[in-house]
């Protein structure tokens, strides 16, 4: 009785997947997703994208929350950041989340690039994936900006008001960049309002298709091509050395002489031929 | 080779392609920028602020100390956004126009103190002695009459408390004798002249200032950033 549902289960289940891969081709996608080989050496240092790509979905999903209660105006931004935090069940947590793992997110970012750097991971083909990488970066850098300002409190009105005074120092420019973000010539309530438009939609819009594009470079060139191919090459090296050595070694035999003296006598010869 | 373009194209249909292009392209792109970027259009190419050019009361000059700086909060009206004017006087009653938001911004108001050295920006302040409150303040708090006025305008430092460097508000510690900001350690002396620290200048003055029959100072919202280089300067908050 058990042993038949058991096999009916497998079959249904084996029906589903064979029918998801027909039409989807998703099975050998996963596949190929998580069955990869990786090398030994280091292994933990490839677990920092996965890092990143962990918390910036945690930001993603905290964010959309957050949303359900936050009121981006002058008047009620920062009542409601404190109806979140003290009301709204789970609040503290929810905003914790957000607010820790966007923390964490910059620190893993940090360490995943210098992990890439210092491995060699951006060199050809996979240039151009260090490239969108640091875009990447420069737009998480813009999030943790412009979601500052959102709460509305001194700590964050300061910062970006020492923020945006910092980029009017940039030439040419500056002030237009400061006017575009105030929305105006001071602090008010359109900045509050572009913060939170360029927070919550624009930035989040630009870096979803780019974090798409990071992961297919990614998988166009596999993860650990460099790696397997510099250790490849050491192989290769410490195999020609071997094959050299030999070699040597063979030819030695064959004059019936150790290698020390037939140089020696090498030597010799070179000399008398200076000589004459 | 990876090959894009698999039928040639004519010079005359690359032209038109290229001529349509622009004009959809223009009718796609101008409205959002302009959308996007009114309030850059607004204030650096019309000159307009958001911050009301009326004269704000500050407080009568009677209250500022002798020996020190004293404070005072004034609240431009501000029309940015939902304070916009137009809005206001079409719907009086609407909720657009129920927004508390103003400008708040500080005033230090000191009595000039006689510079004995001048002193060199970046390098040392100036050493200064004691501020010169004028004596007939003493007297009466009102009334004054045109000399007493402008007597009055030329002893009083009307000081931002925004920071020169990146617009942090200052505040004046007695025991230093000092104006201290406390995000990077800018120090200015009692006439707002830069001590140490990096502010590039000192504090920013009121250049639109008055002292009323009633003894009170009004000002408006301007600042003597110099004229040409507003583009470069750190923008005062």
């Amino acid at each position: 009785m058990i042993g038949r549902i058991k096999t009916q289960t497998v079959e249904a289940s084996q029906f589903l997947v064979d029918w998801m891969e027909h039409r989807t081709g998703i099975v050998t996608m996963l596949e190929h997703f998580l069955y990869e080989p990786v090398p030994k050496r280091g292994a933990w240092l490839y677990t920092l994208g996965s890092a990143v790509l962990f918390t910036i979905t945690l930001q993603f999903l905290t964010g959309i929350l957050l949303l359900f209660y936050y009121a981006p105006t002058t008047d009620d931004a920062w009542n409601s950041v404190e109806y979140i935090m003290t009301d709204a069940y789970f609040g503290q947590l929810i905003r914790g989340i957000h607010y820790w793992s966007a923390n964490f997110l910059m620190a893993f970012i940090g360490l995943h690039m210098g992990q890439v750097f210092f491995s060699g991971g951006y060199k050809s083909p996979r240039e151009l994936n260090w490239i969108v990488g640091v875009i990447l970066l420069l737009l998480v850098v813009g999030l943790s900006f412009t979601g500052y300002l959102l709460r509305w409190d001194q700590d964050g009105f300061w910062a970006s008001v020492v923020g945006m005074k910092i980029g009017s120092y940039s030439p040419f420019v500056g002030g237009y960049v400061i006017h575009f973000l105030l929305g105006g010539d001071v602090v008010g309530p359109a900045t509050l309002s572009r913060f939170f438009a360029i927070h919550v939609w624009l930035l989040p819009a630009m870096i979803a298709p780019l974090i798409g594009a990071h992961l297919f470079l990614l998988r166009r060139h596999g993860v650990f091509g460099s790696e397997f191919e510099y250790t490849d090459r050491i192989a290769k090296l410490h195999e020609r050395q071997r094959l050299e050595e030999y070699a040597r070694y063979e030819a030695d035999e064959d004059e019936g002489e150790p290698y020390v003296g037939r140089r020696d006598r090498a030597d010799r010869e070179g000399y008398e031929r200076d000589g004459e | 080779m990876a090959e894009l373009q698999k039928d040639p194209i004519t010079r005359s249909d690359f032209l038109g392609f290229g001529v349509m292009g622009a004009i959809v392209g223009a009718i796609l792109t101008i409205p959002p920028a302009a959308f996007v970027l009114s309030p850059v259009i607004k204030t650096d190419l019309l000159g307009e602020s958001d911050v009301g050019s009326g004269w704000v009361e500050v407080a009568s000059v009677s209250e500022v100390s002798a020996e020190e700086p004293s404070h005072f909060k004034v609240e431009f009206p501000l029309e940015q956004v939902y304070g916009e004017r137009a809005i206001q006087k079409k719907y009086p009653g609407s909720q657009k126009s129920d927004m508390k938001y103003k400008l708040d911004n500080a005033i230090w108001l000191s009595w000039k103190a006689p510079i004995k050295q001048q002193g060199r920006q970046g390098s040392t302040g100036d050493i200064v002695g004691k501020p010169e409150r004028p004596a007939f303040l003493d007297q009466k708090s009102e009334g004054f009459t045109e000399s007493e006025r402008k007597e009055i305008m030329s002893r009083l430092n009307v000081l931002s408390n925004s920071c020169a460097h990146l617009g942090c508000p200052v505040r004046w510690f007695p025991h230093e004798q000092l104006f201290l900001c406390p995000c990077h350690g800018g120090m200015y002396d009692i006439n707002g002249g830069w001590v140490g620290g990096p502010p590039p200048r000192g504090m920013y003055r009121y250049t639109e200032a008055e002292v009323r029959e009633n003894g009170k100072l009004y000002v408006r919202h301007k600042y003597d950033i110099e004229p040409g280089l507003d583009k470069q300067q750190p923008y005062v908050v």
